[in-house]
């Protein structure tokens, strides 16, 4: 196994220099940073909670050919309930782990929309559903 | 443009490419919520399943929705049976639901739209549409493609195992998650809690026969098995 790596990575070595040259001349890259707000979501009554995605739009133009791709590089929830000791704990053990869910989530370029069996029904899922739309269209 | 509200405790994302989401979809979801919800007391299926109303005195839709029901127990053997869970007509509403809004959305003249109601979608146009891998939420088991689609997925992964073998009282063997594919929203689901129930062992072969629609079936071992002309990308 490691020998086959090491084969790769020195045909990779060998590639590089022609591929540069190639496209030194004509490669752009334009970074984009935005925020993406979700709506605020009805946490039965609980209150609200309300998602923010930061998304980095990447744009890579070779000649003619122009690719983007899009990574949500931070995720906050800056409206959610707690008003109550209860709710406070909830929240401190969970909003961490929904956190780490949806960085890893991401994008799927080549997906529309997402179905299975009966999703979450949380007010987070619902704020971050609409600003996960919203964000692929950054 | 697209718009989620929380109703019918799930939510609800409508996509409209190129166009406005009309207003009356949602009030039609919360209409259907408080007639035919289990959690709201007063609703028109509460009264029933409490043996409050008669369902010869329900309203028109009730009872066509309970007669729907009936067709589809005949239809599954008995797998889709809402009598076996008190006369809950849950696991065909949601479904109903987006194809009456699915039709309203055509009236109104949308050329492209997809209905995402927790997880089950009705498509109009062209749509590709990720199936959770009932295992890794985060992985997409198959990517469906397809024009004017229904895809309804039944599975024990997301609320925990509440689909039952009405015939056994036990959580069905050996299987994932089965996801149907069709022109109905409402049918595809009914058959897709069907063929899930049914376990491992029989939901292939009953979903071989189905007409008109096709099934993508997940067994616990992990294979994938699809009928012929399930559509994926």
């Amino acid at each position: 196994m490691k020998k086959k790596l090491l084969a790769v990575a020195s045909a990779v070595a060998i590639a590089l220099p022609v591929a540069n040259a190639a496209a030194a001349a004509k490669k752009k890259i334009v970074t984009v940073t935005k925020k993406i707000t979700g709506p605020q979501a009805i946490a039965d009554r609980w209150g609200y909670v309300e998602v923010t995605l930061t998304v980095k739009k990447t744009t890579t133009t070779i000649g003619k050919h122009k690719t983007v791709a899009r990574k949500i590089t931070s995720i906050d929830v800056p409206v959610y309930p707690n008003h109550t000791d209860r709710s406070i704990f909830i929240n401190d053990q969970a909003l961490p782990w929904l956190k780490q869910e949806v960085l890893q989530a991401q994008f799927n370029p080549n997906i529309d929309m997402v179905g299975g069996a009966t999703a979450t029904s949380s007010a987070f899922t619902q704020s971050l559903q609409a600003a996960l739309i919203a964000a692929k269209k950054v | 443009m697209h718009r989620v509200e929380h109703v019918m405790g799930m939510p609800i994302v409508v996509e409209v490419r190129g166009g406005d989401v009309p207003d009356d979809v949602f009030d039609w979801f919360r209409h259907v919520d408080e007639t035919f919800s289990t959690y709201k007391e007063a609703s028109e299926v509460s009264r029933i399943r409490r043996g409050e109303l008669a369902l010869a005195c329900a309203s028109e839709e009730v009872r066509r929705v309970y007669g729907r029901c009936d067709e589809l127990r005949e239809a599954t053997s008995g797998f889709f049976d809402v009598e076996a869970v008190g006369l809950d007509p849950s696991g065909y509403v949601k479904g109903w639901a987006v194809d009456e809004a699915a039709a309203m959305l055509d009236r109104a003249g949308t050329a492209e739209y997809a209905i995402n109601a927790g997880g089950d979608i009705r498509s109009r146009g062209r749509w590709r549409i990720g199936i959770q891998h009932p295992l890794e939420p985060k992985a997409v088991a198959r990517v469906v493609e397809g024009t004017d689609l229904a895809v309804a997925t039944s599975g024990a992964y997301a609320r925990g195992e509440h689909v039952r073998d009405p015939y056994s009282g036990y959580a069905p063997a050996g299987i994932l998650s089965v996801t149907i594919t069709g022109s109905e929203l409402g049918t595809a689901d009914a058959y897709a809690t069907a063929a899930f129930a049914m376990g491992g062992h029989r939901a292939p072969n009953w979903t071989a026969r189905l007409r008109g629609y096709e099934a993508l079936t997940i067994l616990a071992d992990g294979r994938v098995l699809t009928t012929p002309r399930f559509p994926s990308a």
